[in-house]
């Protein structure tokens, strides 16, 4: 039996799908659900994700069919075609996505069926049976993706050795995922390649549409977007490798070193990239060598959050920063083969440092953790705690930070006490960025 | 109404024939109404919108001292999710040990959907017990169990046994209505059956002499229960309490931000004060039936003819008009000398406001007494308290009948489209529509807020000095408004806006 959740940090199948069609360029989502299901979930999708707001048709703009009891007893299949007929002449887009919820899944529609009869007409119509009660944000993710390289990206024979597609940084669950994107296609080019990550800056659908044309699909998450990428080897049998978000010099080595090998690139390249990459970085940080050493900059951390990024702040603390995040918390919902994948990304430090690697949902959870991990004190005249500590989490981890008095830096979802435009924590420059943030908590109150 | 001893109440389309697709003008609008042939108009297109458990948490979610529990997939109550970590703030400015959001979703998958989700609810409950010992546990249940059938005032009345927190069932499943206020009935309904009364069972009855027993009815004589159930800022509130202190009475605030021990006494007070209709009648009227209190609830203390309204009724309950008259003459002479210059101002200026029915009619009465011209509004619904106060509307403020009224929740499309038709000089509008109009260009006022004043005589002030800011530079919306678009085809702005609303039944009851 799946377990009850206390404030779980994110929301149903539906909700990632539509914070997952919403970010592609000129694509509408249309729900098919009861009336308030976009409006339940806008808060989550656009309120918690740094205010990303619901780019160009979320939020309220959604179409949905608004099924209501009536429907719910005659069948809503009706109320969808008029709803899509509909659609397409009032919302000015260029895909338009059927998603569903949970209530019209229950009673039997058959949303395949009624999207079949837009086929052929001018405007693409997909539709994928977004199922809340089978999974959560990441899954709906998949699903979207899994539709979209099905039904949407073209069969094609030609190949382009030197353009990939890049995807696994999930919208709105990566608050910082369009700054992201851009700074791993960035740093592909200067690999050789030409990157198609679907949701980033500048791009288009046609992207989308020619990605069968790529020679590699790059999975940057050991959780998420694997369905999806198998999907694509099946259908367009374009092969994948997966890779972990890199922040920082030791995460962005070795991204470019597992990616450029998979690709084929000269090792030499490789290496001459990283030494150029890490003549730009370190003279930033070496700006830190008196305060860093003068004020003991050197922290413990306890690090919260889904496994994209903690493994990626982790590694930047430990090995970029010499920090101690001993402790790691991961509230995502994984099965035990998704465990042992995102458990096997916490190894290999150059600093040997072993964190404590714990899964646990439940938001109120993690302060306990930390006691655990750091003993609390007993009234002992000699003692030492989780001090000087840092945590790196979600808001939800204000309280905790609170409670133990020390500095909290937002990184992972959900959101609410920063606003995120274009910021990135990957790659190279991310690594900065990050430097510059969590070090900023620091002295912020000297 | 006598709905209180069914588990569920009734939905605002059967209990008050509430419409929720509308176009026409304020004249028409008040019309139609009367001939009541609007309840069975729907849209042919639709847009997404708020649903019963949403607004719910929304409403209730500031309780101290308390442990929500939704009952659904895990999707359910996501918007929650934006207020973990900050809501505290808020809870903080009526008791500073106030904690912040905690809520267990009881996450049903499709084991679940298949098997019931009894067992999970069980699950659930017991851990906020076991977890936190709140006070309450308000337990919200979403689409999904009421379609599997899961027999949750069962479980939940076997489980109220073995914890000892209060719990509260609210039913809001969200496919149930299209009218979202609905959930002001949920969750009054749950508040009344499970906390109002004392636990006699578990508590030894209070023992006064005569003399105590009698001062005590002096108190309760004097006592109002002033109603907010979230559209009332803490601002709002003290600004409320000042004018009611000043009449001489006691004022107890529910039920947002409250703890859950403030309901148990709540029936000792001599009238309900409400701001809203569209919150409150559904708890106003079981009150006066159940512990014989009357009410008050005609208006919204927006504006000063609104303000005033709103204070006579209340004077007129404790016979203290002489009083309230006092009050009445030196707060608007104060008032309107401090508003004057804004008058100048704002002179010649055209606003079109959105957000509730009663909200918006009032606010449009205090822009238009600052010197704006109304040129439209737009409701979430319309009922029967909408219709009064639109005829009160019509008669103060003079040519209204040829304003535009629509209604419908959310439909920025037809909202859209209308201002590109009638752009006016600001938009005053809902949290949830703002963003669209601001990608047209328009300055925004926001029709509320949780850190602003808007009522009684202070916040007719506050809303001309906020208005007269936020006119002063409107460059952020305008860049918008040059440089993105909405996700509407030109030739949908060319089109009636009311193209997509079908009130063919409602035209077939008016020749019928």
């Amino acid at each position: 039996m799946s377990k009850v959740i206390e404030r779980p940090r994110y929301v149903c199948a539906l909700g990632g799908a539509i914070g997952t069609i919403q970010s592609l360029p000129r694509a509408i989502p249309i729900l098919h659900s009861s009336s308030g299901c976009g409006g339940n979930l806008a808060g989550a999708l656009s309120g918690a994700s740094g205010y990303n707001g619901g780019n160009y048709c979320g939020g309220q703009a959604l179409p949905s069919s608004n099924v209501s009891e009536r429907d719910i007893v005659f069948g809503g299949e009706g109320r969808l075609q008029e709803q899509i007929e509909n659609t397409l002449k009032v919302m000015d887009g260029d895909l338009y996505f059927v998603v569903t919820g949970c209530m019209v899944e229950m009673i039997g529609d058959n949303v395949h069926a009624v999207t079949k009869r837009f086929k052929g007409g001018e405007l693409p119509v997909l539709a994928a049976e977004t199922v809340s009660f089978k999974g959560n944000s990441y899954y709906g993710y998949e699903l979207v993706l899994e539709t979209l390289f099905r039904d949407f990206v073209e069969k094609t024979t030609e190949k382009d050795a030197k353009t990939v597609n890049l995807w696994g940084v999930v919208p709105m669950q990566d608050v910082f995922w369009k700054g992201n994107l851009g700074v791993l296609k960035n740093l592909l080019k200067k690999l050789g390649f030409e990157t198609n990550t679907f949701f980033g800056q500048g791009e288009t659908l046609d992207n989308l549409k020619n990605a069968a044309k790529a020679s590699l699909n790059i999975v940057v998450s050991d959780a998420y977007g694997i369905e999806a990428a198998k999907v694509f080897e099946e259908v367009h049998g374009v092969p994948y490798l997966t890779v972990q978000l890199p922040v920082g010099d030791h995460g962005t080595s070795r991204f470019l070193r597992t990616v450029g090998k998979a690709l084929g690139v000269d090792d030499i390249k490789i290496e001459k990239l990283i030494q150029e990459e890490r003549k730009a970085y370190y003279p930033y940080l070496e700006r830190l060598a008196d305060v860093y050493n003068d004020l003991d900059f050197q922290r413990y951390a306890t690090v919260v959050g889904d496994p994209n990024y903690t493994q990626a702040l982790t590694r930047f603390l430990a090995d970029d920063l010499g920090w101690l995040p001993e402790l790691v918390v991961i509230t995502d919902i994984l099965g035990e083969e998704q465990k042992e994948r995102v458990l096997a990304t916490f190894g290999d430090y150059e600093s040997g440092l072993r964190p404590e690697i714990v899964f646990d949902e439940d938001a109120s959870s993690v302060g306990g953790y930390i006691n655990r991990h750091w003993p609390q004190n007993q009234g002992q005249k000699y003692y030492k705690g989780f001090a000087p500590g840092v945590i790196l989490g979600s808001v939800m981890e204000r309280d905790t930070a609170e409670q133990f008095k020390a500095p909290l830096l937002p990184v992972t979802y959900p959101i609410s006490n920063r606003v995120v435009l274009n910021r990135a924590y990957a790659g190279y420059t991310g690594g900065l960025t990050l430097a510059e943030d969590v070090l900023s908590l620091v002295v912020a109150h000297r | 109404m006598d709905y209180i001893k069914h588990k569920v109440p009734p939905v605002r389309e059967d209990r008050l024939m509430a419409c929720q697709a509308y176009g026409g003008t304020c004249g028409d609008l008040s019309k139609d109404s009367k001939k009541g042939c609007l309840y069975a108009s729907k849209r042919t297109f639709s847009q997404t919108q708020g649903c019963q458990l949403n607004l719910s948490l929304g409403m209730i979610s500031s309780m101290r001292d308390a442990v929500m529990v939704i009952h659904s997939p895990i999707g359910c109550g996501g918007n929650l999710i934006q207020n973990a970590g900050i809501n505290k703030v808020f809870q903080k400015l009526r008791q500073e040990s106030a904690v912040g959001l905690r809520w267990i979703n009881t996450n049903l998958s499709e084991v679940d959907v298949i098997s019931g989700g009894e067992a999970k609810l069980r699950q659930a409950v017991l851990k906020a017990e076991r977890e936190f010992r709140p006070s309450a546990i308000l337990v919200f249940n979403s689409c999904v169990p009421a379609l599997i059938g899961d027999d949750i005032d069962g479980i939940l009345d076997d489980l109220q046994k073995q914890v000892s927190a209060k719990i509260v069932p609210i039913h809001c499943e969200g496919f149930k209505t299209k009218i979202q206020a609905t959930a002001y009935d949920s969750v009054y309904h749950g508040l009344i059956r499970n906390l109002v009364g004392e636990d006699k069972g578990s508590k030894p009855e209070v023992v006064r002499t005569l003399e105590e027993e009698a001062e005590h009815q002096a108190v309760i004589s004097k006592t109002v229960n002033l109603l907010n159930v979230g559209s009332m800022s803490r601002i709002d509130e003290e600004e409320l309490v000042r004018l009611l202190k000043a009449l001489d009475l006691n004022v107890r605030i529910l039920p947002s931000y409250s703890h859950p021990d403030d309901f148990t006494y709540a029936h000792e007070a001599a009238l309900n004060v409400s701001i809203c209709a569209t919150h409150d009648d559904y708890f106003v009227e079981h009150f006066q039936q159940m512990y014989g209190i009357p009410y008050v609830m005609r208006t919204i203390p927006i504006g000063i003819a609104n303000t005033n309204k709103w204070l006579r009724d209340i004077a007129s309950f404790f016979g203290i008009e002489e009083q309230a008259e006092k009050l009445i003459a030196a707060e608007t002479a104060e008032l309107n000398k401090a508003i004057e210059p804004f008058k100048a101002e704002f002179k010649g200026k055209t606003a079109f406001l959105t957000g509730g029915e009663v909200r918006i009619l009032t606010t449009a009465e205090l822009l238009h007494n600052l010197g704006f011209e109304i040129l439209g509004l737009r409701g979430y619904h319309f009922d029967k308290y909408g219709e009064i106060l639109l005829d009160e509307y019509l008669e103060d403020v003079p040519n209204s009948e040829k304003a535009i009224f629509n209604i419908g929740s959310g439909q920025v499309f037809e909202q859209a489209n209308l201002l590109s038709k009638i752009t006016p000089d600001l938009f005053v509008g809902h949290i949830g529509v703002n963003g669209s109009a601001a990608k047209q260009g328009y300055p925004i006022f926001p029709l509320f807020g949780q850190s602003d004043d808007y009522l009684g005589y202070k916040g007719v002030f506050e809303v001309a000095t906020r208005v007269s800011r936020i006119l002063k530079n409107p460059a952020f919306n305008k860049n918008l408004g040059s440089n993105t678009r909405l996700p509407y085809r030109d030739s949908w702005y060319e089109q009636d806006p009311f193209t997509y609303i079908d009130d063919s039944a409602s035209v077939a009851a008016r020749i019928g």
